[in-house]
């Protein structure tokens, strides 16, 4: 079901995932179109979302955004442009760098998988602060089986550092360690399923990666019929049209629906990008899902010789990293 | 005259990896239900790629997409035999390098054809099946009596049926393979020839005939009953005639029609995946028919090439799939749902989307029909064999017809 409408304010908006944003020329979303959107929200009984650009919005926009609740995902270093309310514990953050200062409850941290290796300590000590963290790797399509060790190695590091931050009676949040020691179910990006986003253009698409696709007409071999960049799912006029709703969801996922690596996004986009299929996970995200998974197993052990921790979780030992290698056991 | 060896041995039933060669996409026929959509002249498979593709093959021994105890390479067009030159320069090849690297499959290997049996007299292609004898199964292809074959079968160009230079070549396959099979094609106007036609193969020798009817879209309001109304007169055909002891027509079977579990019985009917195929361009495919010339509507889904290999996650949706998921709620709750078959490449090209796990449903009134003329024939045959005390005898001795799987 559907709770979250995105709206990307411009072509230039902060990528806060996986994709980075290819567009570097602004192009505003037209107050009309952000009426509109708005609007569509509420009938949908939507939370709206709204993703900044890094530039100042003219000022007939302020009381738009405002006419309705909002999420506001924005650039850091970029806070004075967004009107935060101050107790809003909601609003994000992103990062492509590894920041000084965080402003917000929550914190997306973009990096490559090698600038999250080699900033390791830098990253490591913006655990211990009163934010959420979500560290978001941006080249998952070029992990390979030699970095596992890496991966593991580095996630033990941090667990080092995790546990001590226990001991001393404080609850850090790192989405990649300490999501799946209190998921008892999936908790994905459920792009299509549980949200979706309004472009400038007045259009939905699952999520923005797919819109920055069909602006770089990427996949243009890969669309519905006949070779076409379109990637949106509706539009503010004719509402939404999902083709094949049912195969977005976890249970019309085969690997994913026997799967316990709670945390992981299951990436529609980067499936897409990989294995062509919306549903089906690359090798990549399953190996990195389990080592992150395998991790927090290891952490919350060590929290519990602490003492009683989250009893009712129970990760449990498995064999192997990607799923795909234990399908038939299914 | 030579008399093909049914060699068991070098053919584990079940167990064997599916490897086809595209080696050309050109034919001399332009069958009208033919889903080849791009078939052209220039798309002749060069011996570089075919060498450079089997030696990828057989230096991944031991990867499990190979880990299969045997191999079936098989050569499909087009037409494969218009390749004949290159098709025994490919398997002496094969033959050369399997004994060379003292891989598993050399001695569990077959080369397989499927071919319209127009030139299948020549000299290149007899000495071909002359010289692998112990290893090669070919299937012709005849669409039943003369005006059924030519209302689909027809030449490139002049339009001018197939059927006499076909049949001609009958006599000759079927002493080289005694149990040779054919594959019958229908489509929508070949519904009033479908009895005629599977009773003229049996008058031809033919004992096995495979039909089935197209994955397309392309049923008329009322076929379904007029389906329905053939099969059950070739039903009468069949057991009134005493054709059940010695022939076989695939579309009976006592395993088809029957509620289906969603748990135990949710295998993929199809093998898309697990087979590799292999193009001109030395593009690799999970079956034939994702590769371009097969698609109408789609880009072809390649999943690598033979100088950098497969793509292994443009495999795992295939290797994912099973029944359940891919089929509406319809599909997963009906009654009769054993034996309905799916074609993968056509899933995904009949799709709304980019995906292999929408199931196309055009044939279900078909298949319904199928089952219902099925079930009379079942419930006749074995009335007459109980009233005649010979159903034991019959249960003994029957003659199985397994289903179309690729």
């Amino acid at each position: 079901m559907l709770q979250y409408l995105v709206i990307l304010l411009d072509d230039t908006s902060v990528a806060y995932c996986h994709a980075d944003n290819p567009l570097k020329k602004r192009n505003l979303i037209p107050v009309e179109t952000l009426k509109k959107g708005i609007i569509f929200g509420m009938k949908q009984n939507l939370m709206i979302q709204y993703v900044f650009p890094d530039y100042e919005l003219p000022k007939e926009y302020v009381d738009v955004l405002e006419s309705i609740d909002n999420i506001k995902i924005y650039p850091i270093n970029h806070k004075s442009h967004v009107l935060i309310e101050e107790d809003n514990v909601s609003d994000v953050e992103v990062a492509d760098f590894i920041p000084e200062k965080v402003e917000s409850k929550n914190l997306v941290l973009r990096l490559k998988f090698s600038e999250i290796l080699a900033k390791k300590d830098e990253i490591s000590k913006l655990f211990g602060n009163d934010f959420r963290l979500n560290i978001c790797i941006t080249d998952v399509e070029k992990f390979t089986d030699k970095d596992i060790i890496k991966y593991q190695e580095l996630l033990k590091y941090w667990n080092a550092i995790l546990l001590n931050l226990y001991k001393e009676s404080k609850t850090p949040q790192i989405n990649i360690l300490t999501d799946r020691m209190l998921l008892d179910k999936m908790h994905n990006c459920d792009a299509g399923v549980n949200n979706i986003t309004l472009a400038p253009n007045g259009k939905f698409y699952l999520c923005p990666a797919f819109y920055y696709d069909e602006k770089t007409t990427v996949f243009n071999q890969l669309n519905h019929h006949k070779p076409s960049s379109d990637n949106s799912v509706g539009d503010l006029e004719n509402g939404l049209n999902i083709p094949n709703p049912e195969l977005l969801k976890l249970d019309h996922a085969p690997l994913c629906r026997n799967c316990d690596a709670y945390q992981c996004r299951r990436c529609i986009w980067l499936n897409r990008k990989l294995t062509w299929d919306n549903n089906t996970p690359s090798h990549q995200q399953c190996i990195m899902s389990h080592i992150e998974r395998n991790a927090s197993r290891d952490l919350l052990n060590k929290i519990r010789e602490i003492g009683e921790f989250m009893p009712e979780i129970d990760i449990k030992e498995i064999s192997y990293l990607d799923p795909f290698d234990v399908r038939k056991e299914f | 005259m030579l008399k093909i060896k049914d060699n068991q041995d070098a053919w584990q039933s079940g167990m064997a990896k599916n490897i086809t060669f595209i080696v050309t996409k050109d034919c001399q026929l332009a069958c009208k239900y033919c889903y080849l959509v791009g078939k052209n002249v220039k798309e002749r498979m060069s011996f570089d790629v075919a060498k450079t593709f089997i030696d990828y093959v057989l230096d991944h021994e031991t990867d499990p997409d190979f880990a299969y105890e045997s191999v079936v390479w098989d050569f499909i067009g087009g037409e494969p035999f218009l390749e004949i030159g290159l098709i025994d320069k490919i398997c002496d090849y094969i033959k050369t390098e399997l004994f060379r690297r003292n891989h598993h499959w050399f001695n569990s290997y077959r080369f397989s054809f499927s071919t319209n049996g127009i030139n299948y007299h020549e000299k290149a292609v007899q000495d071909f099946i002359k010289k692998n004898r112990n290893h090669i199964s070919i299937g012709i292809t005849i669409d039943g009596t003369e005006k059924k074959h030519d209302l689909n079968r027809v030449y490139k160009i002049t339009e001018k049926g197939s059927y006499k230079d076909v049949v001609k070549n009958i006599p000759l396959w079927l002493e080289q393979f005694p149990g040779g099979g054919t594959k019958v094609t229908i489509s929508s106007a070949d519904i009033p020839y479908i009895k005629e036609s599977v009773l003229h193969l049996y008058s031809l020798g033919i004992h096995e005939v495979n039909i089935n009817v197209v994955f397309e879209d392309v049923w008329q309001e009322g076929d379904d009953l007029r389906f329905e109304e053939q099969l059950m007169q070739l039903a009468d055909s069949i057991i009134d005639g005493g054709f059940y002891q010695d022939y076989a027509c695939s579309f009976f079977s006592e395993h088809i029609g029957k509620p289906m579990d969603p748990k135990h019985d949710n295998q993929n009917w199809c093998g898309a995946g697990k087979m590799l195929s292999v193009d001109a361009a030395g593009n690799l495919y999970p079956c034939t028919r994702f590769a371009q010339y097969s698609l109408r509507d789609k880009e072809a889904w390649i999943i690598g090439n033979i100088k950098d290999g497969i793509d292994k996650n443009r495999l795992r949706p295939f290797l994912t799939l099973d029944r359940t998921t891919q089929s509406p709620q319809k599909c997963i709750e009906c009654e009769v749902a054993s034996g309905c078959a799916w074609c993968q490449g056509e899933n995904f090209d009949a799709a709304q989307t980019h995906t292999v796990f929408e199931r196309a449903t055009a044939i279900c009134k078909m298949h319904k029909a199928r089952v219902r003329a099925n079930n009379y024939y079942w419930n006749k045959l074995y009335r007459k064999l109980e009233l005649e005390d010979l159903r034991e005898q019959y249960e003994a001795n029957k003659r199985e017809v397994k289903p179309e799987i690729c």
